[in-house]
């Protein structure tokens, strides 16, 4: 029986673990949930429906750090799903080194640990028979990276480009269809919990930027960090020119792409009719193959869709433990 | 592309429908009577294709109607547009496209609050890199946005 835990408690983590409430007879068992406060962990594994939402009132929750947790083994996989920092990857980074290091299997929907030390950490995968699976780091639901480890690997991704941030996309949208400003159509996606209190990261192309170098470096097999990524963000995108575009049948969208080892996100023109052109909160991925021309993805990016990626990797992972076949 | 035309009426029209049906503009026509050699009168046509494919499938069009293509070279060209979100002057714009490209048109928008400029332009494939690259440059000088067209 694998046994399971969460790091990062919060909105994903808490629909996570109800989805992993039937995972017992498949062979899974939740018995670690950690905070920034603590731990809790029940070896038999944990009554879900029975939790309380703040996991540090629960009477058997012990206020240590959950470093502490992964040290003395609570886990055989790890779910990191702690707040992202893309200039340091921490707290995650070290959860993850550690957890490697320990030949426990990792699933992260963490940005910020694979931006940083992508290399690294996925040698030290290798080196330690573990795995490192995160679907859930770009797409949100979209199977970016098991799609083309798996379906498209006969062929070769040349390169690929996308919508890659929800809250963004939602932004331009609200502007090209009611000509709100950016400043209202944020308040918006605000209000109705699709962007960050601090969205200088969306806004700034900065999370798009990260999803491109994980992309880059998880598919293209390149070595590029974030200050390798010439990145312009939405700010400056008036509904005037949303409008102006608009006249020629286009409007404007923030695109992520990579290609010829270079790395780029910046506010495109793009045609109504084109196959990246999709609207509201959706993310959009092509890639541009050798053999088969583009292959474009759309799907939800953010939210319970997110669930779906990251119960992708847990799925894979226990198909490994049970019968290892492949590489991930 | 240069044709070799026999003297007799309607000739230069078959060449001509072959072009249409590839969705050609002509720029112009040069009909040089006087060069008349061997019963063909050269006459060299400037033509805009949508793509590198309409043009070879027009040239195949008129060898195969009989008409000799004496010559034919194709300049690749893109039509592509760009905005630039904030304050720049019409000169400056107009100066960096002098010899790399062709503007087609140029609006300004938006008025005092949010000015743009949305630009439509032609350009060589081997000219366009170094054009977009000073067009980024003029905007970054001026604190202006460019964004360009997603292919």
């Amino acid at each position: 029986m694998i046994r399971c835990g969460i790091i990062g408690y919060g909105f994903l983590g808490r629909r996570l673990a109800k989805h992993l409430t039937g995972y017992r007879e498949r062979g899974l068992k939740l018995t670690l949930l950690a905070n920034s406060k603590g731990y809790l962990h029940v070896e038999d594994g944990l009554d879900i429906e029975g939790l309380m939402e703040e996991i540090s009132t629960h009477p058997g929750f012990r206020a240590s750090h959950p470093m502490e947790a992964i040290e003395n083994g609570l886990a055989d996989l790890l779910i990191v799903l702690t707040p992202t920092n893309v200039y340091n990857g921490e707290p995650g980074l070290t959860y993850i080194r550690e957890a490697l290091g320990r030949g426990i299997d990792v699933v992260t929907a963490d940005k910020g640990p694979l931006v940083i030390a992508f290399r690294e950490l996925t040698s030290l995968a290798r080196s330690m028979g573990a795995s490192l699976c995160y679907e859930a780091t770009v797409g949100g639901g979209i199977p970016v990276f098991s799609l083309a480890r798996h379906s498209l690997r006969g062929d070769r991704i040349l390169s690929i480009r996308g919508i890659l941030n929800g809250t963004t996309n939602y932004i331009l949208t609200r502007m090209h269809f009611e000509g709100l400003t950016l400043d209202l159509a944020l308040q918006e996606a605000q209000m109705m919990g699709l962007a960050e209190r601090d969205p200088g990261l969306d806004l700034g192309g900065i999370d798009s930027a990260c999803k491109v170098v994980i992309l880059a470096n998880a598919l293209l097999g390149l070595d590029k960090k974030l200050e390798d990524v010439k990145v312009k963000g939405i700010t400056q995108v008036t509904p005037d020119a949303i409008l102006a575009a608009k006249e020629l049948g286009m409007t404007i969208k923030l695109v992520g792409s990579v290609g010829d080892g270079k790395l780029s996100v910046a506010p495109r023109l793009v045609r109504l009719n084109h196959p990246l052109c999709v609207h509201g909160t959706l993310n959009a991925i092509q890639f541009k193959m050798e053999v088969m021309g583009d292959l474009t993805l759309i799907g939800r990016g953010a939210g319970e869709s997110t669930v779906s990626a990251l119960l992708s990797d847990i799925e894979w992972i226990i198909s490994q433990r049970t019968s290892p076949r492949e590489g991930h | 592309m240069t044709l070799g035309l026999t003297d007799r009426p309607g000739t230069l029209l078959k060449a001509l429908e072959k072009i249409a049906m590839n969705g050609g503009n002509i720029i112009s026509i040069i009909h040089s009577r006087e060069a008349l050699t061997g019963g063909y009168v050269p006459v060299s046509l400037s033509v805009e294709f949508p793509s590198h494919e309409n043009f070879e499938r027009a040239k195949m069009g008129i060898e195969e109607s009989g008409i000799p293509v004496l010559s034919a070279e194709s300049l690749e060209r893109r039509i592509e547009t760009v905005l630039i979100i904030g304050d720049l002057s019409v000169d400056r714009l107009e100066r960096l496209f002098e010899g790399r490209g062709e503007i087609i048109s140029l609006v300004f928008g938006g008025g005092k609050g949010s000015p743009y400029v949305r630009v439509m332009f032609s350009v060589s494939s081997e000219d366009r890199e170094t054009l977009l690259s000073s067009l980024e440059e003029l905007a970054e000088r001026n604190n202006c946005l460019l964004v360009c067209e997603e292919a």
